[in-house]
């Protein structure tokens, strides 16, 4: 038993329609150790402070090198991925909630389908399959490629969706994340064929124009995407796709 | 397909910030006349009586009524899509973001009463015209109003030089953070000024 305990705070909700509640957890402090590490310290042994065994905490968790998204959570009030937060910079006792903008399934696993259906609105996807000839794949355009690189990097993980104001049940805003993936597509040397149908898609209600700059998505990306500069790009675009279809009929 | 959201939400940016930006202009004009004393303030009032009573009242409902009721009804609407969260992020932006509702809320309420007693119960029920004498009495009378109307000029003064910023964003002027912070810092310049200016027009009134 190491002589140093990290004190968590943890708010679980044993279904998508119950009550939420806090119960806390101690787990033994060792160097580099994280949040999703600790939360697997907690599964092998989940003994509240009290001394009461309780359900293993639900999490979800997957490459552990925060490049796929899923362990997203709410770490003292920031939202996050729990792989790389260390334990040496966080404030202790740590609080975990889940992502409440999203549906709650259980403890801190979310429903984060929402961004999927938001891509699917957005068309984030390039037309491969058509009546024409397959021929090699088109060069991508060197200039803008560094900018393409950098959005390709979205992992839907929804932090920006959690820090934004106008996401929530209150809203139909589909959120950053799927918003700017409509500029990466259109951005494609195949995809640009299809960037009227994104641009009147984002005009739609829940789409671009339900963005109140706020800014907080491009201070929470974890991947460092510039969404604010892209939702700017995205704004100047809609307005031109706007007086094309009021002024080429 | 008919894109209203977002023709009624472009249309929303603009009567923020070009009519109803006007019409803040205009009263700033007009009021700052005080500091000069009550000549120069009865003086550009009798220069607005000069252009033709029902040229005036067009100007009145087709330039500032109608767009002050859609920016205020339309506003209200979305405002409350907002889940107001500057304090899990204290950032300056998203404060700004908050403080762009807040202000909002307040002045839904200041401009009922600014607009039904001076507008419509002075100059519309009693026909008493607007006077420097009568403004002084007002802003004089007791300490309440004297901050309610401060605390309503500055949360126009930001409200518009906020707007400022999101307009350049919102249409795609302004599209990397440095043309932004550049934005947002003349924005603050001019909304700080308006407010000195508030300031002293008001405090003129207390010293003559």
């Amino acid at each position: 038993m190491a002589d140093k305990m990290v004190r968590f705070i943890i708010e679980r909700q044993d279904g998508p329609n119950e009550k939420p509640y806090n119960q806390e957890f101690d787990v033994p402090y060792r160097p580099a150790l994280n949040v999703v590490a600790s939360l697997m310290e907690i599964q092998k042994n989940p003994v509240t402070v009290d001394g009461k065994r309780v359900p293993p905490v639900v999490w979800e968790c997957n490459c552990l090198e925060k490049v796929c998204g899923a362990c997203m959570m709410v770490i003292n009030g920031m939202a996050r991925q729990a792989c790389c937060a260390l334990i040496d910079e966080l404030k202790q006792p740590i609080h975990l909630q889940p992502a409440r903008t999203f549906p709650v399934i259980r403890d801190l696993l979310i429903d984060r389908s929402v961004m999927f259906e938001s891509l699917k609105k957005i068309q984030g996807w390039v037309e491969v399959d058509g009546s024409w000839e397959v021929k090699d794949a088109p060069i991508q355009n060197p200039y803008t490629a560094e900018t393409a690189y950098e959005i390709s990097h979205c992992m839907t993980c929804g932090c920006c969706l959690e820090a934004c104001p106008n996401v929530g049940p209150q809203s139909d805003f589909i959120g950053p994340a799927p918003t700017v993936q409509a500029y990466l597509f259109n951005l494609h040397p195949l995809g640009k064929f299809d960037a009227p149908k994104r641009l009147n898609a984002l005009m739609e209600k829940g789409g671009i124009t339900s963005c109140g700059n706020s800014q907080n998505c491009v201070e929470v990306c974890p991947k460092s995407i510039k969404l604010t500069t892209y939702l700017a790009q995205l704004n100047r675009d809609v307005n031109k796709q706007a007086l094309r279809n009021m002024f080429d009929k | 397909m008919f894109h209203t959201t977002f023709y009624l939400r472009r249309l929303h940016s603009l009567c923020g910030l070009f009519c109803l930006g006007a019409v803040l202009f205009e009263h700033i004009f007009t009021n700052s006349m005080a500091i000069f004393g009550p000549e120069a303030l009865n003086g550009s009032l009798a220069m607005m009586e000069l252009i033709p009573k029902p040229i005036f009242l067009a100007l009145e409902i087709g330039a500032i009524a109608t767009p002050l009721l859609f920016h205020g009804i339309y506003g209200i609407y979305i405002a409350l899509q907002a889940n107001n969260n500057p304090g899990r992020f204290g950032y300056v932006r998203n404060w700004n973001f908050a403080l762009q509702r807040y202000t909002a809320w307040f002045l839904v309420v200041f401009l009922i009463w600014h607009v039904g007693y001076l507008r419509f119960y002075t100059k519309g029920v009693t026909g008493t015209p607007i006077s420097y004498e009568l403004l002084q009495n007002l802003f004089t009378s007791s300490p309440i109003t004297t901050f309610l109307y401060i605390l309503g000029m500055f949360a126009a003064i930001f409200h518009f030089c906020n707007g400022i910023t999101t307009f350049c964003m919102t249409w795609g002027i302004t599209k990397g953070p440095r043309s932004q912070n550049v934005i947002s810092m003349i924005s603050m310049g001019l909304c700080a000024a308006m407010c000195c200016i508030t300031l002293v027009f008001m405090g003129s009134y207390f010293v003559r």
